[in-house]
Order: C-alpha cells, then sequence, then structure tokens
C-alpha cells in the first residue's frame, strides 16, 4: 500500500515539475515573439500599414518608445510582413553614422551593416524569404529566417542642428513592397 | 505559479543584468545581446526591457548600476562621471530610471551626452555630472525622487579592431558619488 501511494507521489511529482518547467520553457521562448508582435503592431500602425518605413524626425529623448531607446539615433522602422512577396529598400547612407539593421521575429538582429560597409553612398537592398524567386530583381537580397521581421535605420545626430540633413535623408528613403 | 514566477525573472528590474558581465567595480558588459548566441532567458529578458539591441558585430553594451563603492546609484544623489576618448565610431552614455526603463522626464530634454556633443579637456578626457539639480558642467539630469534608482548604460558603437580586440577590458568612465 505505501509503495503504491509513493509510487504516486513520484508520478505526481513529475508531472508538476514538468508542467512547471514546460510552461516556464513555454514563456520564455514566446515573450521575445509577443514583444515583436506589439512593438510591429505599432510600428504598421505609425507608418500607414506593414512593408512602409515610419521615420522619427524628432530629436531628443521621447516618451512613450521602447524601453531603452537610444537619443542619439534617429530611426526609420519598417515592420515586414514577405508572405505576399519581397520587399525593397533603399537610399541613401548618412555619413555621421548610420547603421541598417534586421530583426527577426524571435527579437534576434540577424543582419546589420553600417556606411563604412557600404560601397559608394547608396543602398538597395531586398528583403525576402526562402522560396521566393528574385533571380530577376536589382539589389542586394537579404533573406529573412522568418517572414515577419523589423527594420531599423539609425542615423546618429550629435545635436538638433543635424535634423534638417536627417529629414532630407529620410525622405530620400523607400520601403515598398515589390510589384507584380 | 510557474507563470508569475517566470514574468517576474524576465520583468524584474533586479534580475535585468543578470547575465552582464562584471569587469570592474562599476560596469557590466555584454556581447551576447541581440545575437544568436544569446540564451532563450537572456533574449526574452532583452526583447521585454530594451528590444532591438544590435548585435555585438556592430555595438557592445556596458551597464552602470553602481558608483565606484559599490553604492547604488540614486536619483537624489550627485555624481561625477569623468572618462576619456574610447576608440569607437560613436560612443553614448544615456541616464535611465530603473524601474520604467525609461528616460526620466526633465526641463533639458536630456537623457545622455555622446562622443561628439560632450565638450573634452586639452587631455581629451570629459566630465559630466549626474543630478536631479542644474550643474554648469555637462549635466545629465536625475529625478528628484529620494532612493530611486537609475542606471547608466555606455554603448560602444562600431568598435575600432583595437578596441575589440581588448573588450570589455577597456578605459571605462569613473562614477564617483559627490553628495546625497
Amino acid at each position: 500500500m505505501l509503495g503504491r501511494a509513493l509510487a504516486f507521489l513520484s508520478v505526481a511529482c513529475v508531472v508538476c515539475a514538468g508542467t512547471y518547467f514546460g510552461t516556464q520553457h513555454f514563456i520564455v521562448k514566446q515573450a521575445p515573439i509577443k514583444v515583436m508582435s506589439t512593438i510591429q503592431s505599432q510600428m504598421a500602425k505609425t507608418a500607414g500599414g506593414w512593408n512602409r518605413c515610419y521615420h522619427n524626425q524628432n530629436y531628443g529623448p521621447r516618451a512613450n518608445t521602447v524601453r531603452r531607446a537610444n537619443p542619439d539615433s534617429i530611426v526609420s522602422a519598417m515592420a515586414y510582413d514577405l508572405r505576399d512577396g519581397p520587399v525593397r529598400v533603399s537610399g541613401e547612407v548618412w555619413p555621421r553614422y548610420w547603421s541598417l539593421s534586421l530583426y527577426q521575429q524571435n527579437s534576434d538582429n540577424f543582419f546589420v551593416v553600417n556606411d563604412r560597409q557600404i560601397n559608394g553612398t547608396r543602398f538597395d537592398y531586398i528583403l525576402a524569404i526562402k522560396g521566393q524567386d528574385v533571380s530577376q530583381l536589382d539589389g542586394e537580397v537579404i533573406m529573412s529566417p522568418t517572414p515577419k521581421g523589423i527594420l531599423l535605420v539609425r542615423r546618429f545626430a550629435a545635436n538638433i542642428e543635424d535634423m534638417p540633413g536627417i529629414i532630407a535623408n529620410q525622405q530620400a528613403m523607400t520601403c515598398a513592397p515589390i510589384q507584380g | 505559479m510557474a507563470k508569475a514566477k517566470t514574468l517576474k525573472t524576465l520583468t524584474d528590474e533586479t534580475f535585468i543584468f543578470k547575465s552582464f558581465e562584471q569587469v570592474d567595480a562599476i560596469w557590466l558588459f555584454s556581447d551576447v545581446v541581440g545575437a544568436p548566441a544569446a540564451s532563450d532567458l537572456v533574449r526574452a529578458r532583452v526583447a521585454i526591457n530594451g528590444p532591438l539591441a544590435l548585435s555585438s558585430q556592430e555595438t557592445v553594451y556596458f551597464v552602470a548600476v553602481h558608483d565606484d563603492q559599490g553604492e547604488p546609484l540614486l536619483s537624489h544623489c550627485t555624481y561625477r562621471v569623468t572618462g576619456g576618448s574610447i576608440d569607437t565610431r560613436w560612443w553614448s552614455l544615456t541616464l535611465y530610471d530603473r524601474q520604467t526603463q525609461n528616460y526620466v522626464p526633465n526641463s533639458q530634454n536630456r537623457s545622455s551626452w555622446n562622443s561628439v556633443s560632450i565638450p573634452y579637456d586639452e587631455n581629451g578626457d570629459w566630465t559630466v555630472t549626474v543630478s536631479p539639480t542644474p550643474q554648469t558642467d555637462p549635466w545629465l539630469p536625475s529625478q528628484d525622487t529620494p532612493e530611486q534608482p537609475f542606471d547608466l548604460m555606455l554603448r560602444v558603437y562600431n568598435p575600432s579592431e583595437a578596441t575589440r580586440s581588448i573588450l570589455p577590458n577597456i578605459d571605462l568612465p569613473d562614477i564617483e558619488r559627490l553628495s546625497c
């Protein structure tokens, strides 16, 4: 009788521990995806849709941005969804310091390039996913590990006097799905 | 219970930098922020508390939550932060409230100094005073809330090969408490 009770207790302990650690594992795995989805929704809303860029044109710290943002970095941001086809992002680099980074849906920064790594001053990237035919497209192809993700362009401002140049640089940038 | 406990370990400000490496009495360091090499737990913490970080390929992150005596950085105290130049494309020092993980609202709308905006002395060194009250030195405003902890984040963007080769043992700023 005692043996059966102990056996039952052991099984119950294993089930409890499994549930506990399983829940923990699930939350830890899902948290970055949930955060990315929340940010993407906000970005898409601000930009007027997915696969469109939003340009911050304000200098200095702002309330209600993502946590631990850097106010030196004036960003253009795009929430992308490549399921309906590739997206093209092109423009000019910002000479003081510029970087373009891409984040997959688990929040990993899977691609980054800065202005000194670009050949010349213009960039022209095509974001695509595996299985899409990009062989006829001009531009450097970047394969996103996940259909959805986030693109960030950071332009660094020393002070507010940099802003007119940064805004002109933003206006020369295009982000749009590739038609047909 | 597992859900509540896991969420606490992901969101509680005392856990955020737990995976960072202690460099000296003041500074913590991480080169896995934003990187695929990050563990699930680190990825989840970063996503929640400071999403869209750049991988160490482009940027490395240092954080100070203590002064040079090992005491927590508190908003109502005044600190002298001194440093020299860092061989990198850009660096910035940003103050965040530890609870909100965000900027501290202030009359100057300033939450950071960077490698271009900071005034250097004849030796190439710089000084910033962190205080809730206006200062004549370059001033980084904290909030006048007793016992409210803050942290200073030093971002080192696109470090030179020489800097990268000795990370994290670069010449980091000193943080000295002047008064409380």
